[in-house]
């Protein structure tokens, strides 16, 4: 008898610690095994056991069943205790705001969901960007959940940043780096900050402030792609250090050279909306439209929409300018400056193109995207000799948008190289270890500067070589503004908290500076500073709001302020030095390859490497991605046979292509070839922005090692400016076969016609290459209802041809045998019947459209493999026909998407019925009762459906399938952060399933609902879709048909109109505007 | 019964074949040890079967991004595929039901070969629309089954739908046919057997006994079967042709689809049947059922046939030429000289130059040109449903989406996959069933037989 005094027990077996019942009772369930436990009821011989036996196996399913299904997922979702005014779970929130990414800019509306920024809208309050947006303003938003954002302050010790593995891994914290920095600046220290253009007043306001604690601070800005020549000719000629403001809009006749003002060039959003106001066809019974010369050598957006290319070999650009000078100098009645000559054919193209100038003096628009000083020089002076000075260029609301020069990162290493920089700060998008055509000479200066500090969100080349870095904030977690033209200022507000542990440069400057302008403790210092700094800077400017307070909300709720300068614009005296300008431009080369480095729409100076939004998108000349291709000249031998520059990418039409060895001064790099029509014998070109080495530090970053880093290639002139083409440059023959060629669309044309050299007939040169045998079919491509395009002087004959062919297509669509009238008249006559116009004199190509159309709809990204496999995932891609000469051709760009055709051919062969019509007129699609047998896509004229090959969304349950975008060590989208981008509203699809344009059908709902809560009828302004509002020249109306008053209404009465395939009877919904071109033929000769 | 002698028919048994000596030749083979060229054939068949499983696995596993498909070439081997093996199929059913109804006897020695192979190639075929679908495990779906999703049913306007019900159709009465006709043979299997197999053969013979009343029977089953099947052996083919036809693409939409596929099916079918009766004759020593006189009717048959397609190409070319239709015209023109030329030269050196070797009887006879003639027909018709399926799709309406398209090895190791499902059910076959049907051979001894026809009929008469 063992007990305590005092417990209690149950029985006499527990008083008399009987092992047995110690051994049972501490058992907490009574184990006996399912066979001992049968046996014994067959041991006791009970009829019962085969009842057992299914109530044990009832039971056993039963547990299995409730043990299998009992892991349920945990839910976070907490209600508001009190709900935050600004978020209606469902309901989007907008906020004006401001992308600005150095030299960038654009006004915007950021839409969050549930406190998540997922996409951004342009904001059309802004007289700049005019609502308009770009792919690089579109794509942004995923930037901000990009995974290789840097999580927090880190040292950096050897390259690599000294922090735990894990994301949310602790790092020394704020507190401590803010100490580790400050101990090693003095008063006295020598920093330099290095940054790129800088449009914010209040950030130059705070390195300003920063300057007054440490006196030996400089500033030093440059752009990766510089405009500096522009901006010191504007000072030498003007004495304005500034881009100037440009009116495309007046002018009658804009000369480019090399400027790529639609695509990159300063303030492309800007400049394209006005340059579209001029190349629509209002009337074509008095059709006037712009005319706009190109003249560079490789073919760029601009140059791909201009009326008239005039090529050059690149180191010829200068001759050039400056023939064009002495022509309207001798025009005007002024001596000829001494200079380099070019070849005589191109000599008179440019003769023509002066009278062409001369003609419309005071309306004209020379510009130039060289970086030579004095080529800028001479375009200056040409502008001043034309008088358009004051009409369609000058000074008063001057862009901001370039103030980069090279001098200034130049003069950096050179002091660092002698030991004269105590301190580097990098600003974002800083990254001169890889971007300038001296970055080997800064990463050896580097090592000499004691204290180097990044202020970077994402790990770049020149992050690796600092000591600290300090991320800023992405620019939609932070407070800022812009002013990228004289009198237009920009607001930038967050539209989430910062989602690492990030602070705004500006704030950790003061912070260092020990600046009594952040109070301590304060909860957002960036605004109280940015505050502050408007209350002084700016609203003195204005005399609406008497408070500041009432003026602060009012910008902050438009996302800008404007004050412009009224009157006329004030004109500088042309100071320029013409004859020293001349001696200044580069010299032509005597022979040899050329080859010329341009910037692409998206990739720019290769800042947005890590967003695969943009380097999937095809590039709309070459339409290949993931990476650079080296455009190579195509010629045209006659009979079926093209050949290429050592006869490279023979075989394109198979999807393959060569690589081939490139070599410039000794270096030389393995590149992809592409086939490009445009491009003069002798000529190559090769886009800059690719090749990024460093983009994360979670392992392999889906932005690494994407094409060729042309960076090394570069040089500086004399003037000290960088020279963006190479001379006597050496292809090999093809050293190996690409087999990842991500090209989304072969060399394919529209009518592209030449003289065969043997029979001197003119034939289509495409057409006839097109074929593997013998010759094909005169026509079997030109004649085809998909492009329409005409000269200005021809288009009565258009009218007519279109109306022919669109009368035989209503004859021939009228032999049916279904009543489609009548069913039409029945059912859409009713309520709404969506439709769809464009305008491909309004398209440039610029493909902005496309990226929000993927920001919107939530469009996989699949990378270069897939999509050289052409399984690339866009809802809506833009087509790219060249016509005319085939050595010089024109060029048409076709946002192709769904043309929810009314007699859907796609609907009736799906046999489960997942793509029904809307009695609306809308070809829907039901993800979830596809099956994927593919027959729709198949059946599509348009080939516009797309099918989910593998697991682009990452959403399998099983990880197998997974592809990865760039062989990165995290696939793209299997992250929680980058899933935050997509857009709750829409589906995201599964593997094995069908989808295509939905024309927004989302937006549609939003639309109709708002009109019915408001009690109205729905107006076409309700709904606008994704590709619409991000369109920057309003190319794309989207509307009902229905609406007698509508815009869409309005659009659809153009004799130009035309459909595309409407003679296969299908019924499509978009319209399309035919393309008119004002092309020049003398400049030709 | 009085033997009709005749000296102009040749014989459609030779070796003077008593009844016994049938039973006995054909019965045989199912008794044996399998022969060492079984053996290994059936492991060859067997591991390919193991290929298809493996890469028909695999492409469920990663998708269908585990074939080189594109958002332009939709589709490629895998329906090329489809349509080849139910082509090939055709074969047994035509010979099975329509020489029935034509009482044409030299079927007797060919048909339950070529019924089988009717059921194997449509167990093939099927495959295909399952494992083509991006989300096989929904691919219910696309049955009309009552549900509560509205009900939803299926799309009756597609092609697609059409093609379930054919081919299901098809499947079903093809074998319900070849059952029918077996039911007899295993019987006499049954008298045969001992222990397990006579249980066996008991049970799929259904205790069949040979009763008069049986016999009467059984030929009115075969009757209303043949009947059944006679439709099913053009509409079958009409309404896979409907999958192109019906569509919008140019190269696809075209009348002539239905006899043309019809034609072609039938033509690679005796291809086909040729193929795999010189082998089984060969291997299992059938040379007196399956004589020249079948190869020769057979020959013929392939003559008439690829002609038939060869008429049907050309008038394909001419109707694009003098339609007018750009689009058309284009679309031809790429088939003969777009990047898929060489799919058009095999097909039209395979289908339509080389069968027009059949016009000499001595080519008809010789066993070694037909074998090595079925094997280039096989050939061909796998080219010309590829070319209309991929060169069609590669090159359609709006040229800034033309593509091209090779396979991947999953795509190529699920059609040789096929091959070694198709050749395992048939080596299995020909191991449990009577390759030739005995009842009906039999049937036909007194008017077909050496001994009773032809030029040295009742010469060695005992």
């Amino acid at each position: 008898m063992k007990n305590k005094q005092g417990d209690v027990w149950i029985g006499d077996a527990q008083l008399a610690n009987d092992p047995v019942y110690w051994q049972e009772s501490n058992q907490e369930f009574h184990s006996l095994s399912m066979t001992d436990f049968l046996g014994e009821e067959e041991v006791s011989g009970g009829s019962s056991s085969r009842r057992d036996f299914l109530k044990y196996l009832g039971f056993g399913l039963g547990a299995a069943t409730v043990a299998a299904s009992c892991e349920i997922p945990v839910r976070k979702a907490i209600p508001y205790v009190v709900k935050p005014d600004a978020i209606v779970p469902g309901v989007a929130t907008y906020y004006a705001s401001s992308f600005v990414q150095g030299g960038d800019y654009c006004s915007i509306l950021v839409k969050t969901r549930e406190g998540r920024p997922i996409k951004i809208e342009g904001n059309s309050l802004s007289s700049v960007t005019r609502g308009g947006t770009s792919a690089r303003v579109q794509a942004a938003v995923l930037s901000l959940y990009d995974t290789s954002r840097i999580a927090g302050p880190f040292r950096i010790r050897k390259g690599v940043i000294d922090k735990p593995a894990s994301r949310n891994g602790k790092g020394p914290g704020w507190a401590v780096i803010d100490e580790e920095i400050r101990s090693s600046l003095k008063p006295g220290s020598r920093i330099r900050i290095l940054a790129p253009t800088i449009q914010s007043p209040t950030t130059l306001q705070a390195i300003t402030d920063f300057t007054v604690a440490f006196p030996q601070t400089k500033l030093l800005m440059y752009d990766a792609v510089s405009a500096a020549a522009l901006i010191q000719a504007n000072e030498a000629c003007f004495g304005q250090a500034v881009v100037p403001d440009y009116h495309f809009e007046k002018a009658a006749c804009i000369v480019s050279f090399e400027a790529d003002f639609l695509g990159t060039w300063i303030s492309p959003i800007e400049y394209a909306a006005k340059y579209v106001t001029n190349r629509r066809i209002h009337d074509v019974k008095k059709p006037s439209m712009s005319r706009h010369i190109q003249v560079e050598s490789h073919i760029s957006l601009t140059g791909s929409n201009a009326d008239n290319r005039i090529q050059v070999k690149p180191s010829e650009l200068g001759a050039a300018i400056l023939a064009l000078y002495n022509a309207v100098a001798g025009l005007s009645g002024l001596p000829a400056q001494n200079g380099p000559s070019l070849p005589a054919a191109k000599a008179r193209k440019i003769k023509a193109l002066a009278t062409e100038l001369f003609q419309h003096k005071g309306e004209s628009l020379v510009v130039s995207g060289s970086n030579n000083l004095g080529e800028q020089t001479l375009v200056n002076a040409i502008n001043v000799l034309l008088g358009n000075y004051g009409q369609t260029l000058d000074f008063q609301h001057a862009s901001l948008q370039r103030k980069g020069l090279d001098s200034a990162v130049n003069g950096l290493i050179d002091e660092m190289a002698r030991g004269e920089v105590d301190a580097l700060f990098l600003m974002e998008g800083a990254n001169p270890a890889w971007d300038i055509p001296r970055a080997a000479e800064f990463v050896r200066a580097a090592a000499k500067v004691p204290l180097k500090v990044s202020f970077a969100t994402v790990p770049n080349e020149s992050t690796a070589l600092c000591d600290f870095v300090t991320p800023t904030n992405h620019f939609l977690e932070s407070w800022g503004d812009a002013e990228p033209k004289r009198g237009h200022f920009s607001l930038m507000q967050p539209a989430i908290s910062p989602l690492f542990d990030t602070r705004q440069a500006e704030v950790s400057l003061l912070t260092w500076a020990g600046s009594n302008k952040i109070p301590a403790g304060a909860e957002q210092p960036a605004m109280d500073y940015l505050m502050a700094n408007w209350e002084t800077q700016v609203f003195p400017k204005q005399a609406r709001f008497a408070g500041f307070r009432a003026f602060w909300e009012h910008c902050l709720h438009d996302g800008i302020f404007e004050n412009p300068v009224s009157g006329n614009a004030p004109v500088f005296a042309f100071a320029g030095d013409v004859s020293k300008a001349a001696s200044q431009v580069r010299k032509p080369e005597a022979s040899g390859l050329e080859i010329s480095f341009f910037e692409t729409v998206n990739m720019g100076n290769g800042q947005y490497a890590n967003n695969p939004w943009l380097a999937e998108l095809a590039d709309p000349v070459a339409r290949t991605s993931w990476g650079n291709y080296l455009a190579v000249p195509v010629t045209w031998n006659g009979g079926n046979r093209f050949s290429s520059l050592n006869n490279l990418n023979p075989r394109e039409i198979y999807g393959e292509a060569d690589i081939v060895d490139l070599s410039i001064n000794g270096r030389s790099k393995p590149v992809t070839a592409v086939r490009q029509f445009g491009l003069l014998k002798d000529t190559v070109a090769l886009a800059l922005g690719y090749g990024r080495s460093v983009t994360g530090y979670m392992g392999k970053a889906l932005g690494n090692e994407v094409g060729v880093n042309v960076y090394p290639w570069l040089s500086l002139d004399e003037q000290g400016n960088t020279r963006y083409y190479a001379a006597q440059a050496q292809v090999s023959e093809p050293v190996a076969k690409e087999d990842l060629f991500a090209c989304v669309q072969y060399h394919h044309a529209m009518g592209v016609t030449g003289k065969d050299p043997e029979t001197g007939e003119t034939l289509n040169v495409d057409e006839k290459t097109s074929m593997a045998l013998g010759s094909g079919y005169q026509g079997g491509i030109v004649d085809r209802s998909i492009i329409y395009k005409a000269s200005l002087n021809e288009l009565p004959e258009l009218v007519h041809h279109i109306e022919e062919k669109r009368t035989e297509a209503a004859k021939l669509n009228s032999k049916t045998l279904y009543p489609i009238d009548e069913y039409t008249d029945h059912q859409f006559s009713q309520g709404h019947w969506w439709a769809m116009h464009v305008d491909l004199n309004a398209c440039i190509g610029c493909g902005a459209c496309s990226v929000a159309c993927m920001a919107e709809n939530n469009v996989p990204v699949v990378g270069k493999r897939e999509v050289g496999r052409h399984h690339e995932m866009s809802w809506l891609r833009i087509d790219r026909y060249f016509f005319g000469k085939y050595e010089n051709p024109n060029t048409v760009y076709q946002p192709m998407m769904c043309q929810h055709c009314d007699n859907a051919p796609c609907e009736n062969v799906c046999p489960v019925a997942a793509t029904p019509h809307s009695s609306e007129g809308l070809n829907q699609m039901t993800y979830n009762r596809c099956i994927g047998t593919r027959y729709c896509a198949n059946n599509c004229p348009y080939k516009v459906r797309r099918f989910n090959w593998l697991d682009y969304t990452k959403a399998d349950l099983f990880a197998v399938n997974e592809p990865q975008v760039n062989g990165e060590s995290l696939p793209f989208g299997a992250d929680n952060l980058t899933r935050m981008v997509l857009n709750p509203d829409v589906t995201v699809r599964s593997r094995g399933v069908i989808e295509k344009c939905s024309f927004c059908v989302q937006r549609i709902q939003e639309g109709k609902l708002t009109a019915k809560k408001e009690g109205r009828a729905l107006q076409d302004n309700d709904v606008r879709t994704a590709c619409q509002t991000a369109c920057p020249t309003g190319a794309i109306v989207f509307g009902d048909r229905n609406n007698a008053q509508g815009d869409l209404t309005r659009k659809l009465d153009n004799p130009l109109n035309y459909i595309v395939l409407e003679e296969i009877g299908v019924r499509s919904s978009v319209n399309y505007t035919a393309k008119v071109i004002n092309r020049e033929e003398s400049l030709d000769a | 019964m009085s033997a009709p002698v005749s000296a102009l028919r040749e014989p459609l048994i030779t070796g003077q074949k008593t009844y016994h000596a049938i039973t006995e030749d054909i019965c045989s083979p199912t008794e044996k040890t399998p022969t060492t060229a079984w053996v290994i054939a059936f492991i060859c068949a067997v591991s390919g079967l193991a290929l298809y499983v493996f890469s028909v696995t695999w492409t469920i596993w990663v998708g269908i991004g585990s074939w080189n498909l594109n958002r332009t070439i939709n589709w490629g081997w895998d329906i090329t595929n489809f349509v080849w093996w139910v082509g090939i199929g055709h074969a047994g059913t035509l010979i099975s039901a329509i020489l029935l109804l034509f009482r044409q006897k030299w079927r007797t020695g060919v048909n339950r070969a070529a019924e089988a192979m009717t059921i194997f190639a449509v167990i093939c075929a099927g495959q295909f629309p399952l494992i083509h679908m991006g989300r096989i495990w929904l691919g219910f779906f696309i049955l009309p089954y009552p549900n509560t999703r509205g009900p939803l049913w299926v799309n009756f306007n597609s092609p697609l739908l059409w093609d379930v019900f054919a081919i299901s159709t098809y499947l079903t009465v093809s074998i319900l046919f070849w059952y029918t006709g077996l039911v007899p043979d295993f019987a006499t299997v049954r008298d045969r057997a001992k222990g397990l197999r006579r249980k066996i053969y008991n049970f799929v013979s259904f205790g069949w006994t040979g009763s008069a009343k049986h016999w009467q029977r059984w030929e009115s089953l075969s009757l209303v079967l043949a009947g059944l099947a006679t439709p099913l052996v053009l509409s079958v083919h009409t309404i896979v042709s409907f999958d192109f036809a019906t569509s919008v693409i140019p190269g696809w939409h075209t009348t002539i689809f239905p006899p043309y596929f019809v034609a072609g099916a039938i033509f690679s079918g005796f291809a086909m049947v040729q193929t795999l009766m010189l082998t089984t004759r060969k291997v299992l020593k059938l040379e007196d059922y399956i004589t020249l006189e079948h190869i020769d009717s057979m020959n013929k048959v392939i003559l008439a046939t690829g002609s038939i397609v060869g008429v049907a190409y050309l008038t394909e070319l001419f109707i694009a030429w003098y339609s007018g239709y750009i689009y058309e015209q284009f679309a031809f023109y790429n088939r003969v000289m777009g990047p898929y030329f060489w799919s058009y030269i095999g097909m039209m050196g395979c289908n339509v130059l080389s069968p027009q070797i059949f016009w000499s009887k001595r080519m008809r006879r010789n066993l070694f040109v037909t074998f090595l003639m079925s094997i280039f027909v096989n050939i061909g018709m796998w080219f010309e449903r590829f070319v209309i399926i991929a060169t069609t799709l590669a090159r359609d309406y709006l040229p800034t989406s033309w593509s091209y398209y090779s396979p991947t090895w999953v795509e190529v190791c699920i059609f040789i996959g096929t091959l070694g499902l198709f050749s395992t059910c048939y080596l299995i076959f020909i191991r449990v069933a009577p390759v030739v049907a005995v009842a009906e051979v039999k049937g036909i001894l007194k008017n077909g037989g050496d001994q009773y026809v032809g030029p040295k009929a009742n010469q060695s008469h005992h």
